[in-house]
Formats: C-alpha cells, sequence, structure tokens
C-alpha cells in the first residue's frame, strides 16, 4: 500500500488519549479511501474461488496483510495448495521484519505486552505514519513519548475495519455482480501489485532482482504447468538480489 | 461455510504474518544486519509480487497486453484507485474492440 505523510502537527501536552487516537483515524483518511475498491475487488476474487462470506473476513481479520492476501487469492484451489500459500504469504511479508525492527527503537516505554498486541496491528500505512510522526515529535524535543500508541493504534484500527468490512462486503456482492472478467477486473490484481511495488520502488539498481524475477517467473509460466513460475521467479529474484548486492 | 483445509490455510498465513510482524521487534532490534541480508529482504516482496502477476506479461491475447501496457504506464504515475480503474476499463475496452 502506499506510504503517505504524517500530518504536519508538533506533539502538545494537552494532548488526550482520545485526540491522539482521532488524530490517527484522521490522518489515515486518504488511504481508507484506496481501500475501499481494493478490498471490494479481494472479496469479489476469493467469492469466485469459492471461499464464503465468513471465511474472507476471517482470512482478513487474522492475517491483515492485503498483499500476501491477493497473492493467497490468485493461488487458492481446491483444495488449496497450503505450503505454497503459506510460503508466499511470509515471503510477500517479509518486510514487516524490517518494518518492526525500524520502529522497534520507539517501542522501549510501551510493556512486552502492549507492543505484541499492538504490533498485530501495523499495516503499511500505520507503520509510515507512525514512524514519521514519531520523528517529527522526537525532533520538537518534547518530553513525552516520540512514539504516539493511540495515534497509531487509531490509524491501524481504522484501516483495520476499514479492510475487514470491504473485503466481506466484496465476498458478498461478488456472487451478485456475475462474471466481471470479461469487463477487465481481473486487471485490478495486475494493478494493484504494480501499485505496490511503485510505493517499494527505491532505485533501478534495487529494482533490478524484480526484472529477474519476472522474466524467470514468466518463462517457466510458459513451460510448466501449475504455480511453479512463483517459487521459480521469487527464489531466482532473491538469488540475484543476493548476488548483486555483493558489487553495492 | 468453512472449509477445514481452507481454514488451516488461513490460520497458518496468520500465524506467518504474525511472526513477521513481532519478529523484527524481538529478533532485530538491536542487531545490525549485513548490507547482504537487508537487499535480500527489501527486494523479497517485489520479486514475490511480480511473479505472481507474470503469466500476465506473456498473454496469448493481444487486447490483454495492451491493457497490462496501459495498467504500467499509470501505476508508475497514479495511486491505487485510479490505476485499478483505468487498469480494468482499458483492459475491458481492448477486450471488446480486439476480441
Amino acid at each position: 500500500m502506499t506510504i503517505i505523510q504524517a500530518p504536519a502537527l508538533a506533539a502538545n501536552a494537552g494532548a488526550t488519549t482520545g485526540s491522539e487516537f482521532r488524530r490517527g483515524i484522521a490522518a489515515c483518511m486518504p488511504v481508507l479511501l484506496g481501500i475501499v475498491p481494493y478490498g471490494l475487488v479481494l472479496g469479489a476474487q476469493a467469492a469466485r474461488k469459492s471461499l464464503s462470506g465468513l471465511e474472507v473476513p476471517l482470512m482478513t481479520g487474522l492475517n491483515f496483510a492485503g498483499g500476501s492476501e491477493f497473492a493467497a487469492i490468485q493461488l487458492w484451489s481446491s483444495p488449496p495448495h497450503i505450503l505454497l500459500i503459506v510460503a508466499v504469504t511470509l515471503l510477500v511479508n517479509s518486510r514487516h521484519l524490517l518494518m518492526g525492527a525500524a520502529l522497534a527503537p520507539y517501542l522501549r516505554h510501551l510493556s512486552k505486552r502492549k507492543a505484541f498486541a499492538s504490533l498485530f496491528f501495523m499495516c503499511d500505512e500505520s507503520w509510515a505514519m507512525s514512524l514519521a510522526d514519531s520523528k517529527e515529535r522526537a525532533a520538537t524535543g518534547t518530553s513525552l513519548p516520540a512514539f504516539s500508541l493511540p495515534y497509531y493504534m487509531g490509524a491501524s484500527l481504522a484501516v483495520y475495519v476499514a479492510w475487514v468490512a470491504f473485503t466481506t462486503a466484496g465476498a458478498l456482492l461478488g456472487p451478485v455482480m456475475g462474471d466481471i472478467d470479461a469487463l477487465g477486473f481481473d486487471m485490478a490484481f495486475p494493478a494493484v501489485f504494480l501499485v505496490l511495488m511503485r510505493g517499494m520502488w527505491t532505485t533501478a539498481a534495487a529494482a533490478r532482482p524484480w526484472l529477474v524475477s519476472l522474466v524467470v517467473a514468466a518463462v517457466t509460466h510458459l513451460v510448466l504447468p501449475g504455480a511453479w513460475f512463483i517459487a521459480a521467479g521469487a527464489a531466482s529474484g532473491l538469488a540475484a538480489a543476493y548476488y548483486l548486492a555483493g558489487d553495492a | 461455510m468453512i472449509d477445514l483445509l481452507n481454514l488451516v490455510t488461513i490460520l497458518l498465513m496468520a500465524a506467518v504474518t504474525y511472526f513477521t510482524r513481532v519478529g523484527g521487534y524481538v529478533l532485530l532490534r538491536n542487531r545490525t544486519l549485513s548490507a547482504r541480508a537487508t537487499a535480500v529482504m527489501e527486494a523479497a516482496p517485489g520479486c514475490v509480487l511480480i511473479s505472481v502477476i507474470a503469466p500476465a506479461f506473456v498473454a496469448d491475447r493481444p487486447a490483454d497486453l495492451l491493457g497490462l501496457a496501459v495498467t504500467v504506464l499509470c501505476a508508475t504515475r497514479l495511486s491505487m484507485l485510479p490505476t485499478v480503474l483505468l487498469g480494468i476499463a482499458s483492459t475491458g475496452a481492448a477486450r471488446y474492440l480486439l476480441g
């Protein structure tokens, strides 16, 4: 999902938990607009793979990581290839490891229990906004902790509620909409993935492994049946990243 | 309404995702990753995402490739919502016109 700027608001001593929570919700309003179609499309596609109106919110509510859910739904069959889906989920979400590590220095004032509970809700958007907000508050020299837990939770929960609600709505409305692929709706997946990748883009050099993945996956798809192209593409891209980092 | 294998898949997805969310906080907060390890981890999500949609790049219908080209162009300069809408519209239109 997209990285967005935290609204400029200096830490102020009069801020209450409630006002901080509301500030978090307000900050991610633009993000929520983007979540609506994205959630509807995911839910509708999940319904086409015969996931039920209960299974969809179960997945989006317990997993709560959109990119991996799109990848999983794309791969879903009956019965599902469990290991493939779980491995892809792990790889797509491996960025959370770096995100959590980056946020960790700001979480020292929280108890382990609070940190573990709040990290469940860490998504790209709330992470990016909270990190930016923490850096800004740290720069103002406030006596309060730089990281505002209620701000983070406001942003996280707003995204969470919207995500689970709209993916569920998509699952319930999808079958009513019928076969939407003739209208081009299957292009929603590449579109979402490409925008996610644009958000991850740093330099052309850093994106070279992606090109390796694309070429290897495409060729594998043409010559081998089944979903091997994903494993082949991902593995070759990671190998390329490892190799290319050597001459950086 | 809930298939057992679907449920198992969903629970395992949730478990590995939660591991990635707390893993960085628990395992990496006091550690400096090598430049190589960082490069691999940063490249990983993009490698997986592009691999999943790779078949679209070798579609056998010209209309699908045209729709994809428009979508790629949109994705480089527009946000999520317009990109998804324009990607769908251009692909639907290309299929209607080119078959």
